[in-house]
């Protein structure tokens, strides 16, 4: 009689094989991601069968919350033309806001905005923006923290760029200040892209009243901003 | 795989010769390492970037009446976009989820005669329609509306769809498409088929998806000619009137 013998096995799993796989996992990731940009609403965009793709540099893009706030982001060029910082986003931040300030006071002699070097230093690293001028300083002497808590609560009264009905051109409301400042920050590929409306798109919640929507378009028209892009999904089979 | 494994080949054990050892590498805390970054990765990053629909708004300036455009009367249909809403303004559902956008429409002239003084329109041309997606080939909603007035290019279009899809007019991808996209226009915009002029006009509650609705429509019927208006005295009596005579359904 034989006995059976039975063999005592090691329970070690070779994960060689399993790491390759993960690391070939992670590097594609790393190479197709985009990171999500930082927004104080989340929205939902509605959906069309349009197929043209958002551009990612040289865009002004403003986004309404359902509430009827507007907040506006702007980016640069993502590659730097011969190294040229006075290209990329954040040198154009800084001009813009120096430009809408500027603006601002030449309109509003009585309430001027004075603003520090390291709060035109702070807002060029801000990805989207939307506070009244008055509040503009005390808003960028906060921490990042801080910041993104009051930017995120929709119910407070001071978040939000003020857009009031306004056709006279002389006396421009302060969207209407950020959205010149954009076109005139100096940086050319953004003018250029905004007037064959390109550089600016429009981003609105599906749930959001048209009142709303047409409000913040019909302050565009009167800047002569005519030509824009309005952001969707896109559209499922079953819509 | 992860190990070293050093065999003496067989022979006696030399003197002084190493022992014999196998270097095994444990990479299970490796794997966890990636698991993580790997989830932070698909957390962190969109792989779907916005589409973008692109409009063009007319001047605001004042244009005289003499120099505006005017649309054929037989071309002309008109949009109106609502959505219904409770009390605290947020949007109704219908019996299969989806939200409530109506598209109430007319074509030709808005008429709000009212000879016999009774508070309601002799012949309201409102329709009502909702927005709804094909059910396999045909058309459902406003958009079979709009598909049986633009016919003609259609019918048009499909043909050239077709030979695109064959690649008749060039094996290249990219010219074949540019091509396509060319003639595509060229139909489009063929002023001797009989194409609609639509006006979108939207009531202030209608959602923002039902714009974008009425405009993807435009797209799908291939359309050249539309606009966005805003809503006048003329067609809030027309759909207020409609709403007093048929109801809310």
């Amino acid at each position: 009689m034989g006995k059976v013998k039975i063999k005592r096995k090691s329970t070690l799993i070779d994960m060689t094989a399993m790491s390759d796989v993960t690391v070939l996992l992670l590097t594609f990731f790393m190479l197709t991601s985009t990171f999500l940009q930082k927004e104080p609403v989340t929205v939902m965009t509605p959906s069309s069968v349009s197929e043209e793709k958002v551009p990612t540099s040289n865009l002004a893009s403003i986004l309404v919350s359902p509430e009827g706030k507007v907040f506006i982001s702007v980016a640069g060029e993502a590659d730097l033309i011969n190294n040229d910082p006075s290209w990329g986003t954040e040198e154009m931040r800084k001009s813009i806001i120096r430009e809408a300030v500027s603006e601002y006071n030449r309109l509003h002699p009585s309430k001027k905005v004075e603003l520090t070097e390291a709060d035109i230093l702070t807002f060029s690293k801000i990805n989207m923006f939307g506070v009244p001028f008055s509040y503009l300083h005390e808003f960028l002497s906060k921490s990042q923290l801080e910041q993104d808590q009051i930017i995120g609560d929709m119910s407070n009264p001071r978040v939000g760029i003020p857009i009031d009905d306004n056709k006279d051109m002389t006396k421009p409301n302060e969207f209407q200040i950020w959205m010149r400042a954009i076109r005139n920050s100096g940086n050319e590929n953004i003018a250029n892209a905004m007037k064959k409306g390109e550089g600016i798109a429009v981003k609105a919640d599906r749930n959001t009243p048209y009142e709303i929507v047409h409000h913040v378009l019909d302050n565009l028209q009167s800047l002569k901003m005519n030509r824009f892009a309005l952001m969707t999904a896109l559209k499922t089979e079953q819509d | 795989m992860a190990q070293i494994e050093q065999s003496d080949k067989g022979g006696k054990k030399k003197k002084g010769a190493q022992k014999k050892m196998s270097i095994h590498v444990d990479f299970t805390p490796m794997v966890d390492m990636n698991m993580l970054l790997i989830t932070f990765f698909m957390l962190c990053t969109t792989m779907i970037k916005s589409q973008t629909l692109k409009i063009a708004l007319p001047t605001n300036e004042k244009v005289e009446d003499t120099q505006m455009s005017q649309a054929k009367e037989s071309e002309a249909i008109t949009l109106i976009l609502a959505t219904e809403r409770d009390a605290e303004g947020n949007i109704r559902h219908g019996e299969d989820g989806r939200p409530l956008n109506i598209v109430y429409y007319y074509e030709g002239k808005p008429d709000i005669t009212d000879e016999n003084k009774d508070g309601k329109l002799d012949n309201n041309k409102l329709q009502r329609e909702t927005f709804l997606g094909n059910d396999g080939a045909t058309q459902r909603g406003i958009r079979r509306i709009l598909h049986d007035r633009n016919k003609q290019v259609l019918e048009k279009i499909d043909v050239l769809k077709q030979e695109w899809r064959d690649r008749k007019f060039s094996p290249n991808k990219d010219l074949n498409d540019s091509i396509y996209q060319a003639k595509a226009k060229e139909i489009r915009n063929d002023s001797l088929l009989t194409r609609p002029v639509v006006i979108i006009k939207a009531t202030p509650e209608a959602s923002w998806e039902s714009l974008i609705g009425a405009l993807d429509e435009m797209q799908i019927n291939q359309i050249s000619r539309y606009q966005i208006d805003n809503i006048n005295a003329v067609d809030s009596a027309m759909l207020l009137d409609y709403i007093a005579t048929n109801g809310k359904n």
